[in-house]
């Protein structure tokens, strides 16, 4: 029987509970600081790129811990952070 | 038929002929797509599609003009004529909020929307005032006046035959942001003095000075903007999609692979997302 997407979803958070706490607790502080310095062209952009870097840190850190760190996924990192970035500075920071 | 079937079956679905990861998430597509969000980046900056301050919105007077008639319309009212005694009242209005460093419809040291207007030789016998801030689209704007009650009788009064506006940048309470200066009128047919006089809402508290103006009207044709916008949201939606389908197939299968399933992936781009949202909130009064 096929099991619904929420279940995959909630096996994979369960699975890596503390990874991913960690993960949505510096998404939280990345929406409050964003709030914060709200309208700071540049203070938000430099947010964005720090929230940015945490997210390769936290993926390079979340593969050791799962013993599959492999540079491949390292790269998987930087492009999807690098290409958010680009796409976001357009709207943020022009 | 049978071979854009299997081309999309790759480009989406984990399996062995892409070695159990979606073609799309694939290290060597995700850099072309990092190249073109660079390139896009680069044409945007190139095309000087923003102003000298550096923001990039896409106001402009003709499109407020247009879509505020067509409430009016909706409404079985006549349309507003473009006045430039009150677009200049409008500019001025939105120069002195800059300068004096406040968001209400009173500056502090007292001065009211019909100072300006009547400041450019308008003579009125009703007139009314909205603004509004840090929106990125006109319709945005027009949107939020007709879902707040007090703009919304502004925009639908039937007393009014004049507009202008006023769509200026600057920093405002420390914040960069793109003001718009709605004002309305009608004229006084004869020469006594105005009997009424309504602005969007009461007066709000005033900022305090923190930066010295610097401010600029923005150009009406950036059109682009809309454009890289959209491009910019078919983008990222693309790209959410095929995390999403990666991630229920690559579940669905069972596949253990050291890529890990694009949970820490979705919740970034949602993350992005959501602070995006956060810096382009719009405000009115």
């Amino acid at each position: 029987m096929t099991k619904p997407f929420s279940f995959h979803l909630k096996k994979e958070l369960t699975d890596h509970l503390f990874d991913y706490l960690l993960l949505v607790t510096a998404g939280v502080f990345f929406l409050t600081l964003l709030n914060l310095f709200r309208g700071q062209r540049l203070i938000e952009f430099i947010i964005l790129v720090s929230f940015a870097f945490f997210y390769i840190v936290w993926g390079v850190y979340h593969h050791i811990v799962n013993e599959t760190l492999h540079l491949k996924t390292v790269v998987e990192y930087i492009l999807i952070a690098f290409i958010i970035i680009f796409l976001l500075k357009i709207i943020i920071l022009p | 038929m049978g071979k854009i079937k299997d081309y999309i079956h790759r480009l989406f679905i984990p399996h062995e002929e892409n070695n159990f990861r979606a073609k799309s998430l694939h290290t060597d597509f995700l850099t072309v797509y990092l190249v073109i969000a660079f390139l896009m980046t680069m044409v945007f900056k190139q095309a000087s599609l923003h102003n000298v301050l550096g923001f990039a919105t896409d106001i402009s007077v003709d499109k407020l003009y247009q879509l505020v008639n067509e409430q009016r319309q909706k409404n079985n009212l006549s349309p507003l004529v473009l006045n430039s005694s009150l677009s200049l009242a409008a500019q001025k209005k939105a120069e002195n909020m800059f300068r004096e460093n406040y968001w209400s419809h009173y500056s502090p040291d007292g001065k009211t929307p019909w100072d300006f207007i009547l400041g450019t030789g308008y003579k009125y016998e009703y007139a009314g005032e909205n603004l509004a801030k840090n929106f990125l689209f006109s319709n945005g704007v027009v949107d939020a006046w007709m879902n707040s009650t007090t703009h919304r009788e502004n925009l639908l009064k039937k007393e009014y035959t004049d507009v202008g506006y006023a769509i200026v940048n600057g920093v405002l309470n420390g914040e960069q942001t793109t003001l718009v200066v709605q004002e309305f009128g009608k004229p006084l047919a004869s020469s006594f003095t105005p009997p009424l006089v309504q602005a969007g809402e009461p007066e709000a508290k005033p900022g305090v000075a923190e930066k010295k103006i610097e401010q600029v009207a923005v150009q009406p044709k950036i059109n682009a903007f809309n454009f890289t916008f959209n491009l910019n949201v078919v983008f990222m939606a693309f790209l959410l999609l095929a995390l999403a389908l990666d991630f229920y197939f690559a579940s669905k299968f069972n596949i253990i692979r050291i890529a890990g399933k694009n949970m820490a992936h979705f919740l970034f781009i949602i993350f992005v997302l959501m602070g995006l949202f956060i810096s382009t909130i719009g405000a009115i009064i």
